[in-house]
């Protein structure tokens, strides 16, 4: 035997080979794509037992079984013509068109009496390879949008097209050159089975090869799982996993719905919008949720011809959808699709659930971390209001201790010498201690509407200058004085009562921190649309460390010694209040044993007023 | 030989000034001072017979001062002034003599001191 005639018989096999393979899986699951696929390939089965059976001499060669190998011949591009349609929708006008056209040279092979006419062979090689050519154009094309398994396949499809287009090429050849010479059909042999193997593993790919051609997507999606949950927010964990879902499963898109027990739907984004879908209808993805098994289809809108215009809109022909769930509790399903028919295959399924049950992991630990965070931010809050009530209690206790001692001594004096007159200065604490008190339940009020953002009331009209200028008039005495610096009012609209509250907080503040005395002094100007005051004084300052903290509740400065004076720690966390509900912001800056400034930024108009919308 | 005086350590002026008034209409000598550090200053001068000690303050708290005459050997009766919930458990903490918690009625501080001031003296 040559070796010519080896590589021939050795084609013959492995197109036998492929023929079964392919019409076994299409009697296993008969769905349109497998038939076709296995239609595809009967043809060069059927050629093949025709040339060995006229080999072995069973049928003679005659002009009948010639004109039935060509027919079959041509066939091919037709058929080839309606896989490349289940892959990238070939147009409807090209799938007519070549149907009459392998009707019409089908009817001249048989009807024309051999030798066959040149024009009709000429023909016939346009035919073919002009649908060869498309077809290795078009899978072309579609690898170049496919990623993963996809791309793979659709490469070896446009391969298997570009070798049957040199098969035919050099069979062309032959009609020029009719002395068909050895080394030629030897490689128009080796030619068609490539072809011939290029086709079944875009077509048809084997399991093994599929996993093969999916691992490296799946090994990169795995390895960026294990920090998926750490990403900043849910729907940058859901994209990345639909993304790392549709690229292992060579799908041009997938996307996850999430159960919601208030909508009683699961919810999917969908172009822009959020597609509620109900878990009682029968799109694939409700039936998965429903049935919590992988769901499939290869042609929607045939399967449910209700969802037509949805899967026309989406562009979804096949679907595969898991369910989503982890320790029997339903969280979604993880839906891939895309446009064309020949996307998914059974052997999917497995590799589609366990990447959904990777995802319930992910967004389960997802879950448990928000839950963690969302305890921690309660226990924190819980920790704050105990500190707070502490800390007011002992606040409030200490001026009402010594009321009370006071008031006790009195009554004892009195009681044991009524004739002497009463302790006057013992009055005069009783009273001071008492409007201390009075100032500490109205700060603690204060920090409460600060927390619940209600410190600001109706805004009027109010120029700060006149108000700053009003309250340096007040504060100041012989060891502090206090001057007011402007080049003129500054009017805007603000809450009158709280703005006077701030400036004075602000001004008595400069002045306990001035033990020694000193010049306080209130800038206030205009800056565009805002406000600006600064109130600075010659004190004690404030520590770099304690720079940052002096807004915060309860926040003392490190270089406070006398509590006397300092009151609660409550004074600048109302300030801040105040200026934040008008829409403004407020800063310290400090040198130590020089003094402090406090700026203020309150814009003119009125910002505060949307608060209250 | 006079008496040992009682003193009184508060940041708080208020209370401060109205204890040592009480104490002195009763008859007891008093020292004050503002802070724990300022405390163990006026101890040294005064040595006195007991101390009434406010907890939470700027400087040297109450724990800090105990601790400090704890180190130095100083054995003095002490008697915890405090506002705060855990008045009784803190004063366990610095093996304090006592617990009068604020606002305190005048007679208990006064049962307090009168018990152990005889007895420390």
């Amino acid at each position: 035997m040559s070796a010519d005639q080896l590589i021939q018989l050795l084609s013959w096999v492995i197109f036998l080979l492929v023929f079964a393979t392919v019409a076994v899986r299409a009697a296993r699951s008969p769905r349109l794509v497998t038939i076709e696929i296995a239609l595809f390939f009967s043809v060069p089965a059927l050629i093949i037992l025709l040339a060995a059976l006229g080999a072995a001499g069973l049928i003679a060669p005659s002009g009948p079984i010639d004109a039935l190998t060509t027919a079959l011949l041509l066939s091919i591009g037709y058929l080839l013509l309606r896989v490349v349609d289940k892959f990238a929708t070939a147009p409807g006008w090209l799938l007519r068109g070549s149907e009459a056209a392998l009707a019409l040279l089908t009817a001249g092979t048989f009807s024309l009496p051999a030798p066959r006419p040149g024009w009709l062979s000429i023909l016939m090689l346009i035919y073919l390879l002009g649908l060869l050519i498309y077809s290795a154009v078009a899978f072309a094309v579609e690898a170049g949008q496919s990623r993963g398994v996809t791309r793979r396949r659709m490469q070896a499809a446009a391969t298997g097209s570009v070798l049957l287009v040199t098969v035919f090429g050099l069979a062309s050849l032959a009609l020029v050159q009719p002395d068909l010479g050895g080394e030629r059909r030897m490689l128009t042999d080796i030619c068609g089975l490539a072809a011939a193997i290029a086709y079944y593993l875009g077509f048809a790919p084997p399991r093994w090869l599929r996993r093969a051609w999916q691992g490296p997507e799946l090994r990169a999606f795995l390895s960026r799982v294990a920090n998926l949950a750490r990403l900043p927010d849910q729907t940058a964990i859901l994209r990345e996993i639909e993304h790392g879902f549709a690229t292992a499963l060579g799908a041009p898109r997938a996307r996850i719905g999430l159960w919601s027990d208030e909508l009683g739907a699961i919810q999917f984004p969908l172009g822009d919008a959020t597609y509620r879908l109900n878990p009682r209808d029968d799109l694939p993805a409700a039936q998965a949720f429903q049935l919590q098994k992988v769901m499939f289809t290869d042609n929607l809108p045939r399967d449910q011809p209700a969802y037509r215009d949805m899967s026309r809109a989406y562009r979804m022909i096949s679907v595969l959808a898991a369910p989503i769930s982890i320790s029997g509790q339903r969280i979604g399903v993880l839906v891939a699709y895309g446009p064309h028919m020949l996307i998914f295959a059974e052997d999917d399924l497995e590799l589609a659930q366990l990447l959904a049950d990777q995802a319930a992991t992910i967004l389960e630990i997802r879950s448990l971390i928000d839950e963690a965070a969302r305890n921690q931010a309660r226990e924190e809050a819980t920790r704050l209001k105990e500190d707070f009530l502490s800390a007011a209690a002992h606040d409030l206790k200490t001026p009402l201790t010594a009321l009370i001692a006071k008031a006790q001594m009195m009554e004892r004096a009195a009681l044991r010498r009524p004739e002497q007159p009463a302790d006057l200065a013992g009055v005069r604490l009783i009273m001071s201690e008492g409007q201390r008190l009075r100032r500490l339940v109205l700060e603690l009020l204060d920090a409460t509407r600060v927390e619940q953002g209600k410190l600001v009331g109706m805004l009027e009209r109010v120029d700060l200058v006149a108000l700053a200028e009003e309250i340096c008039g007040r504060q100041q005495s012989a060891l502090h004085s206090c001057a007011v610096d402007s080049d003129g009012p500054v009017v805007g609209m603000f809450d009158h009562i709280r703005i006077a509250q701030l400036i004075e907080n602000l001004v008595e503040n400069a002045i306990q921190y001035s033990p020694g005395g000193g010049a306080v002094r209130i800038k206030v100007w205009r800056a565009g649309d805002l406000a600006r005051v600064e109130i600075s004084d010659q004190g004690v300052g404030i520590r770099g460390d304690d720079l940052p903290h002096v807004f915060e509740r309860f926040y003392r400065g490190s270089n406070v010694d006398d509590r006397h004076f300092a009151g609660m720690g409550l004074g600048l966390f109302i300030c801040r209040g105040i200026v934040e509900q008008h829409g403004g912001r407020i800063w310290a800056s400090s040198q130590p044993h020089q003094g402090s400034t406090f700026h203020i930024e309150l814009p003119l108009l009125a910002v505060a007023e949307q608060l209250y919308a | 030989m006079p008496k040992a005086p009682i003193l009184v350590i508060d940041d708080d002026q208020a209370i401060r000034t109205t204890i040592a008034d009480l104490l002195e209409a009763e008859g007891y000598p008093v020292a004050t001072a503002v802070n724990g550090a300022d405390g163990l200053v006026v101890l040294d001068q005064v040595k006195p017979a007991l101390v009434l000690l406010d907890m939470r303050m700027p400087v040297l708290d109450g724990w800090g001062f105990a601790r400090t005459l704890h180190e130095r050997g100083i054995s003095v009766p002490i008697v915890v002034l405090t506002a705060a919930q855990d008045a009784r458990r803190w004063a366990r903490e610095i093996n304090a003599a006592d617990v009068v918690a604020k606002p305190f009625d005048l007679i208990d501080l006064l049962d307090a001191v009168e018990r152990i001031y005889t007895n420390g003296s």
